[in-house]
């Protein structure tokens, strides 16, 4: 990869990376495992726990918001580069005279503006049935874009281990998404949880995503919107890095296993 | 510079195992040179190293003079690639295909465009362009990802098996189109199991064997090197079972194969060979329907230099 930096290079790649996304979106968005992982499954999740409960149903709203934007946009990096290792399209992506931080940010874009259309369904069902008002359009906006990224890159860092079966990393990922759905003061608010919860919820993207949106939906909020802001930048931040590594450390993993399996075959 | 492709000491281990072992080579501009060897001989690796999808263990490559590693996007530029799988986007149309490579290559919309309606015409797949990839046939699938390696105009192209498999009509749209693009200047590194298809193809062919080059050079220098290896090639009116046994009983015969109704007798003298047949002829009252003598073929230098593992499975078995 060249190392200099050029204008006209960066010009290229983030028109790469935008041909990148659509080419995602035109496909991936309507494929039943992305419909299944990224909407329904979030819905369903949300509704077991918040059904039957003596709460407000507008409180439960930044909830719900908080939760399809962690499962929508982490959805689609896991559905889509597995699926192209196997089929060897993403090679054509790597053979491309692109740099590999272009990709990444493609892929990225695919899953944060799925994430954008299909995190506001819960905001309009909030406001058309049960009066949630937006309070900060600002926070509300800001929220919704970062906490969408975030989570974007949470699903690359997954998708970057070299497997060619999505199923391998959705149920690695879901190790990781449904403790953090607990942990991040969705059901229980986090003044409520034992010491080492709280400690715990200080370590998760989601509680900063959470606390965000409903400070722009309630007005309340734990650690304030610039911090929610900050913390959400610095976790797509190691995210993305842990990605670039983990996409150099494994970039042959899955050639250079097949290709032994091909030279033990012949010998 | 002369040099579309300059490798060298190319190497590449995965893990303890020696894929490719230090090869050194050079492709001309507007040469056409076929890569033959056998499965696992590093064929494939060494084409996964010259496009940089493999990083070498040691040594390096240039493309028209941009080295590889240091100046990876700068030779990509140049570069077109046909890999062995068509990779292309089954629930995208054969011009969607298209439009998305030129955009990762930075064709801009209308030279794509009209890149996209010149190839699909070139390949017989126009009057396809708005159906979904996935409804094609394999040979359909296999000129759309030519097609594709082709949109940005490329001068050097890296065609891997491209008619491997194919039927009739794909293979031989391909083999015009693969003159075409060369007589146009385009330099192209072809790797093939048909030999046959490097004979007539190439301009020079590298046999690679356990990860190193046997040998460069053009068809018919490479087959100088085995004059030895000439034969007899003959089709008698009628056959019997033991014809083949008895064909190698005239003298200077060293092997004889049966090919389909013909028997090839290899020989270091055809002439001596021609007489004793005639002869073997005309004393069993056989009457033969065609004769020729054959010079050694490009599958005979082949075979011969990577016999050694033939024998060694025969042995095994």
């Amino acid at each position: 990869m060249s190392k200099k930096f050029s204008m006209g290079q960066l010009k290229t790649d983030l028109s790469a990376s935008w041909a990148i996304a659509k080419k995602d979106m035109r496909i991936y968005y309507i494929k039943p495992g992305t419909l299944m992982f990224g909407v329904l499954f979030p819905l369903f999740m949300f509704l077991s726990f918040a059904v039957g409960k003596n709460v407000p149903a507008a409180t439960l709203i930044p909830g719900l918001i908080s939760i399809t934007i962690l499962f929508s946009s982490s959805s689609i990096g896991p559905m889509v580069i597995p699926t192209e290792r196997r089929v060897k399209t993403f090679e054509r992506l790597v053979s491309a005279p692109i740099s590999f931080y272009s990709i990444i940010l493609g892929k990225t874009l695919g899953g944060f503006l799925f994430s954008l259309a299909i995190g506001v369904i819960p905001l309009l069902i909030g406001m058309v049935w049960f009066e949630t008002q937006i309070i900060s359009f600002l926070a509300l906006v800001v929220g919704l874009a970062l906490a969408s990224y975030c989570f974007a890159t949470l699903g690359i860092m997954f998708a970057s281990f070299p497997t060619e079966n999505p199923g391998d990393i959705m149920m690695l990922l879901n190790f990781v998404r449904l403790p953090l759905i607990f942990i991040s003061g969705l059901y229980i608010p986090i003044e409520s949880l034992p010491d080492w919860g709280q400690v715990a919820a200080a370590f998760s993207p989601l509680t900063y995503a959470n606390d965000l949106v409903r400070y722009a939906l309630e007005g309340k909020t734990l650690y304030g919107p610039v911090l929610d802001s900050v913390v959400l930048l610095f976790f797509t931040g190691v995210f993305l890095l842990i990605s670039m590594r983990i996409q150099r450390k494994f970039r042959e993993g899955v050639s250079i296993r097949r290709r032994k399996r091909e030279k033990a075959a012949n010998l | 510079m002369e040099n579309a492709i300059e490798a060298i000491n190319l190497t590449k281990y995965y893990d303890d195992l020696l894929a490719v072992d230090h090869i050194n080579f050079e492709v001309k501009k507007a040469e056409i040179l076929g890569f033959l060897g056998p499965n696992g001989a590093g064929k494939t690796t060494t084409i996964r190293m010259l496009t940089s999808l493999t990083t070498p263990s040691e040594g390096t490559a240039k493309v028209f003079g941009y080295d590889i590693q240091g100046q990876t996007i700068a030779a990509k530029r140049y570069m077109g690639i046909v890999p062995e799988i068509s990779n292309i986007y089954d629930d995208l149309s054969a011009w969607d295909n298209l439009m998305f490579t030129g955009e990762l290559y930075q064709v801009s919309k209308p030279e794509r465009e009209k890149r996209a309606r010149e190839l699909l015409e070139m390949f017989g797949l126009y009057d396809r362009r708005n159906e979904k990839a996935k409804g094609f046939s394999k040979g359909m699938k296999r000129r759309l990802t030519i097609s594709m390696g082709l949109i940005n105009n490329p001068q050097l192209l890296f065609l891997d098996e491209p008619t491997s498999g194919l039927d009739v009509q794909s293979a031989l749209i391909i083999k015009d189109v693969v003159r075409d693009l060369n007589k146009k200047g385009v330099t192209i590194f072809l790797t093939t199991h048909n030999i046959e298809e490097a004979n007539v193809t190439c301009d020079r062919v590298a046999i690679i064997h356990k990860g190193k080059i046997a040998a460069i050079d053009t068809p018919e220098r490479l087959k100088k090197t085995i004059q030895s290896v000439q034969s007899v090639e003959v089709a008698f009116d009628k056959t019997s079972p033991k014809l083949l046994k008895e064909l190698e009983k005239i003298p200077l015969v060293n092997e004889v194969h049966k090919e389909g109704d013909k028997f090839r007798l290899y020989t270091h003298d055809p002439a001596s060979v021609l007489a004793g047949l005639w002869e073997y002829a005309k004393a069993n009252d056989l009457k033969p329907i065609s004769l020729n003598t054959l010079g050694p073929s490009l599958e005979d230098v082949f075979v011969r230099l990577t016999e050694i593992d033939v024998k060694t499975n025969k042995e095994a078995i």
